[in-house]
C-alpha cells in the first residue's frame, strides 16, 4: 500500500516536471524574454517604484516606444491591475537611433539587448491588505538584419503584497488577481 | 519493501523515457500542418515542386480575386510583406522597377500583404512605395501553405509552369532578385542560386 502511494506521488512529480519543462509552454518564436520580478511589497497608501526588465535575444531589435515612422509598431507594456492597485508613471527608455544593413541611409529608433521599463505601483484608495497578482503584456514587433517578424504579445505578471501601512485595510483578500489577458 | 521501491523506480524511469521521447523528439510545426514533415516542407514548397495554388482577394478589388494557377505561362514572384516591415519597404521599389523591366517578357509579381492596418493604410503605403503590381490580401491558410511565413519579406520565384525555382527569406540584394527573376523567366543561369536560405 505504501509503495503504491509512493508510486502515485512519483508519477505526479514526474508529470509536473515534464509540464514545467515542456517546450510547448515556451513560445519558440519569442524574441523577447521577461525577467521575472520578486514580489513587490507596497505599504497601504504608498507607492513603490518598479523596474520591468526584458531581454531581447541577440541579433534582434524591436521598435522603441516611439518609432520614427508611423507604420512601425511601438513597444508597449500594459497592465490590467486588480482594483486595489494602480500602476502609473510608466517610463520607457529612449530608443537608440540605429541604421541597419537593409537600409543604411535610414535610422530607426529601436531597442536591443536589455530594456528596462519603469513604473510606480501604488495602492488604490479603497485597497485592502492582501496578496495580488498583476497580469499584463508587452507588445512588440521584432526584426533582425534582413527580416521582420509578426507582432507578439509577451505575457507579463508579478505579485504584489499590500501591507498594512498608513491606514489599515478592512479585511485581507488573498490571491485576488487581475483579469487574465488571452492572446 | 526494497523490491517494491525498486519496482516503482523502474516504472518511473520507463514512463519518463516514454514521455520524453514523445515530447522532445517530435518536431511540431507552426500552423495547422501535420507532424512528420521534413524541415524543407517547414519552409514552404521546395525548389522544383509546384507552388501551392491559392485564390486571394485583390486589394481594392471590390471582391475580385486572383488565382495563382490562372497565371500559368507567366513567371510569377509571390512576395509576402507587411506595412511594419522595413526590409520590405526597401525591396518594393525594386520589385516595381523589375515588374516594369521584365513584365513584357512575361513576369508577374504578386504582393501578398500579411498585416491588416486597414485598406486605406495599405493602399497609401503601396502608393508611396510606387507598387505597380497586384497586391493581394493574405490569409493564414495561404501562409500555412507556404511554410507559415514567420519572417518577412518572404519571396517565392515560380517558373512558367508554376514550379518553385527559388525561395528567399528576408531582404536580399536587387541583383540577386533579378537573377532569380531571370531563372523564373527561363533566361537566366538555372545552376546559380540566388542566396537560397
Amino acid at each position: 500500500m505504501k509503495s503504491l502511494h509512493l508510486f502515485f506521488r512519483a508519477i505526479a512529480l514526474l508529470l509536473f516536471v515534464l509540464g514545467v519543462a515542456s517546450p510547448q509552454g515556451v513560445d519558440a518564436n519569442a524574441r523577447v524574454i521577461f525577467d521575472p520580478l520578486n514580489t513587490v511589497t507596497v505599504p497601504m497608501g504608498q507607492s513603490i517604484p518598479v523596474t520591468f526588465t526584458f531581454h531581447i535575444k541577440p541579433g534582434f531589435h524591436v521598435n522603441s516606444h516611439q518609432p520614427t515612422e508611423p507604420e512601425l509598431i511601438p513597444t508597449e507594456l500594459k497592465f490590467s491591475p486588480p482594483e486595489d492597485l494602480v500602476i502609473a508613471k510608466m517610463r520607457y527608455p529612449a530608443g537608440v537611433l540605429t541604421s541597419f544593413p537593409f537600409d543604411p541611409n535610414t535610422k530607426l529608433s529601436v531597442y536591443s539587448g536589455d530594456i528596462a521599463v519603469k513604473a510606480v505601483v501604488m495602492t488604490a484608495p479603497k485597497a485592502t491588505v492582501g496578496n495580488y497578482t498583476v497580469h499584463g503584456e508587452l507588445k512588440y514587433q521584432a526584426c533582425d538584419n534582413n527580416s521582420c517578424y509578426p507582432p507578439k504579445r509577451l505575457p507579463v505578471q508579478f505579485d504584489v503584497k499590500i501591507g498594512s501601512g498608513v491606514r489599515k485595510g478592512p479585511t485581507a483578500r488573498p490571491n485576488a488577481q487581475s483579469p487574465h489577458i488571452h492572446n | 519493501m526494497k523490491r517494491s521501491v525498486l519496482f516503482v523506480f523502474f516504472v518511473v524511469v520507463a514512463i519518463t523515457a516514454l514521455l520524453f521521447s514523445g515530447k522532445f523528439l517530435s518536431h511540431p510545426r507552426n500552423g495547422s500542418a501535420s507532424a512528420n514533415v521534413s524541415p524543407q516542407h517547414e519552409l514552404g514548397p521546395a525548389r522544383g515542386t509546384a507552388a501551392p495554388d491559392f485564390a486571394l482577394q485583390l486589394l481594392q478589388g471590390k471582391g475580385k480575386s486572383i488565382q495563382l494557377s490562372s497565371l500559368k505561362g507567366k513567371a510569377v514572384i509571390v512576395n509576402f510583406w507587411a506595412t511594419y516591415c522595413d526590409p520590405c519597404k526597401v525591396e518594393m521599389p525594386w520589385l516595381a522597377e523589375l515588374q516594369k523591366k521584365y513584365g513584357p517578357q512575361g513576369l508577374q509579381i504578386l504582393g501578398i500583404v500579411m498585416d491588416d492596418p486597414g485598406e486605406k493604410t495599405i493602399v497609401d503605403f503601396t502608393n508611396k512605395m510606387g507598387v505597380n503590381y497586384p497586391v493581394l490580401v493574405g490569409t493564414d491558410k495561404v501562409a500555412d501553405l507556404y511554410g507559415g511565413i514567420e519572417g518577412l519579406p518572404t519571396t517565392f520565384f515560380l517558373d512558367r509552369e508554376g514550379k518553385v525555382v527559388d525561395r528567399v527569406l528576408g531582404l536580399e540584394d536587387e541583383s540577386l532578385i533579378e537573377a532569380s527573376i531571370k531563372k523564373s523567366l527561363g533566361t537566366g543561369d538555372s545552376s546559380s542560386s540566388a542566396s537560397a536560405k
